[in-house]
């Protein structure tokens, strides 16, 4: 069963190379085609998804806060009770304000996992982690670098990364976290800008644990309205995502860091930073864009042009990812592919064994439903920017129509420039059917 | 004359809009001698944000206090005044894009009541909340063959 989407023939038709998906979005869906097939996949990766996000945002929030600037941060993996107890804002009974169902504390499927593992032994936690038996961090670490690496990003965050009145919350926490170490105060005295930068590594590493906390419950309550059979299509899914971005677009971003018990603020609720503007876009920008060239199997000549001079030209995202298994964190990223793995939906395991190399190529194949559905999130995005800034899809009037159509088409120009095959790399085209897997 | 909060206030299209001023304790300062210019949404464009959206903001105050400074330019700004001014800065910092040829526009609101007139300044009415546009939105609008005037 699919949502039939009708499109008003208002304008001339697009001569845009993908025409299609421009009338697509004007109609009110996705830049992925609506399949019963695609919905499949797309739900079945969010439920694989949230649950290790449900780990990532805790342990980001906990290294921000807690491990903060430990030279040798070598346990920062191993998440305290604390905060695996630490309620969501947004879902349980205690929330903030409770949009989705979801649960306040860690997903039990989650702590299953985190007792005993691939190996499905209960083994002192250490053997867990050396064996890589885990939830990857690295990847959720990988997203982070790239969002504080990539400048330009937009939003108000990054200009007060490097004011003074920062720098001053910086010292005064780097002061008390340090106040019975004479040698890395020394340090700090010689090398400030090394300390900062590290401050605002950590910084990043908070904004990114903020937003994740919003997206897993969101994924998980996505996945359980399939379950119900509440999702008629792709753009049902997308529309639930576009009214959460909506809903959620004022939470706070903020950075605190706890040493010794006294909470120290980096980056003040009062500021006023939001979700939308300093977590969420500079996410999907930096993440879903751009990312860097991944250390791996594939070599680039810088020198000949094969990476960009200018970073606003990268374009190593899980929007232009050939997935190809590397065991790295960054592009494919197998390590996300690995930790979705122990959390697919049993339909999904059946339908993976019934292409390509069966179980064999599993990572891939979920790793290609994962693209899918992250189509589907960036064009959840592109529509709630289509609604927050510019005109409804059933706008009376010509003019607003034609610029929602310049806003359309100038999105999906990302996928089409020439520049460093920039359009080869893209997948767009590829997830328009279903032989791509 | 009244100021643009005692307006707003004697106006019942403005509940919304004023709940959310007080609460940002935007009440002194927009009552101050300015001048201001305010794009004041109706309570239906503030029904028109999906739900949950004004609940949030409301819970965070300084966020809330941001989106609303976004309806505010420093300065009295009646619609003849804004022939050649394509944008203003407004008080949160990020640019307004004005639109006076045939219908008045800002961002993409109407204005379904232009220049009333206050102590303090000048207050159009909209008919939609208007949200910051981020740094990429004039590349993209560009690209796919669109462009505002500056």
């Amino acid at each position: 069963m699919t949502t039939t989407l009708e499109r008003k023939t208002v304008l001339p038709p697009s001569q845009h190379e993908f025409a299609e998906v421009v009338h697509r979005l004007e109609a009110g869906g996705a830049m992925l085609p609506d399949t019963p097939e695609n919905l499949m996949q797309i739900i079945g990766l969010y439920k694989a998804y949230a649950i290790p996000m449900d780990f990532y945002w805790r342990d980001l929030l906990y290294i921000a806060e807690r491990v903060f600037l430990d030279p040798v941060p070598a346990f920062k993996y191993f998440l305290p009770k604390e905060y695996l107890e630490l309620e969501n804002h947004y879902a349980g009974d205690n929330a903030d304000l409770r949009i989705w169902r979801g649960y306040a504390t860690a997903h039990k499927e989650l702590l299953e996992f985190m007792e005993q593992g691939e190996l499905k032994k209960k083994l002192p936690k250490l053997f867990h982690h050396l064996w890589h038996d885990r939830i990857n961090m690295e990847f959720a670490e990988e997203c982070m670098r790239a969002m504080l690496w990539h400048r330009n990003m937009g939003g108000l965050l990054e200009p007060y990364m490097d004011s003074e009145e920062y720098k001053q919350n910086c010292d005064r926490a780097i002061r008390a976290y340090f106040k019975y170490n004479p040698i890395m105060l020394g340090l700090y005295k010689l090398f400030p800008e090394m300390f900062y930068e590290q401050c605002r590594q950590a910084t990043m590493t908070s904004v990114l644990g903020l937003f994740w906390e919003i997206m897993a419950p969101v994924f998980l309550e996505m996945s359980d309205i399939y379950d119900e059979g509440g999702f008629k299509g792709v753009p049902d899914a997308m529309n639930f995502l576009v009214n959460g971005i909506f809903a959620i677009a004022g939470r706070p971003i903020y950075h605190r860091v706890n040493i010794r018990g006294e909470w120290y603020d980096l980056v003040p609720k009062s500021k006023g930073f939001t979700w939308l503007y300093e977590a969420a876009f500079p996410y999907v920008e930096a993440v879903f864009y751009r990312t860097s060239p991944f250390r791996g199997t594939k070599s680039y000549n810088a020198q000949a042009k094969q990476i960009p001079a200018d970073q606003n030209d990268f374009h190593y995202g899980v929007l232009y990812a050939d997935k190809f298994p590397v065991g790295s964190a960054g592009i494919p990223p197998t390590l996300l592919h690995q930790d979705m793995f122990h959390f697919l939906p049993p339909y999904l395991v059946e339908y993976y064994q019934k292409f390509c190399r069966g179980k064999d190529d599993m990572l891939i194949q979920l790793g290609i439903s994962f693209q899918r559905s992250m189509y589907c999130v960036t064009s959840a995005v592109i529509q709630a920017g289509r609604a927050a800034f510019l005109y409804p899809l059933d706008d009376p009037n010509p003019d607003h129509l034609r610029a929602n159509r310049a806003y359309f088409e100038g999105q999906l120009n990302r996928f089409c420039r020439r520049e460093y095959g920039i359009n080869e790399a893209a997948r767009l085209r590829f997830i328009q059917t279903q032989d791509y897997r | 004359m009244a100021n643009i909060v005692e307006i707003a206030v004697s106006n019942d299209s403005f509940q919304t809009l004023v709940t959310a001023v007080k609460a940002a304790n935007l009440v002194d300062a927009l009552s101050s001698p300015g001048p201001f210019t305010v794009f004041a949404p109706v309570d239906s464009a503030f029904a028109k944000l999906p739900a949950g959206t004004i609940t949030t903001l409301v819970q965070n105050i300084p966020q809330l206090t941001r989106i609303l400074t976004y309806h505010v330019v420093a300065g009295k700004y009646k619609k003849a005044d804004l022939l050649d001014k394509p944008r203003l800065t407004s008080l949160e910092g990020s640019e307004l894009y004005i639109n006076v040829n045939g219908t008045f526009e800002v961002n993409n609101a109407t204005v379904i009541a232009a220049d009333i007139e206050a102590d303090n300044g000048v207050i159009h009415v909209i008919d939609t909340v208007i949200l910051m546009r981020p740094h990429w939105f004039d590349g993209i609008m560009e690209s796919g063959g669109y462009s505002f005037r500056k």
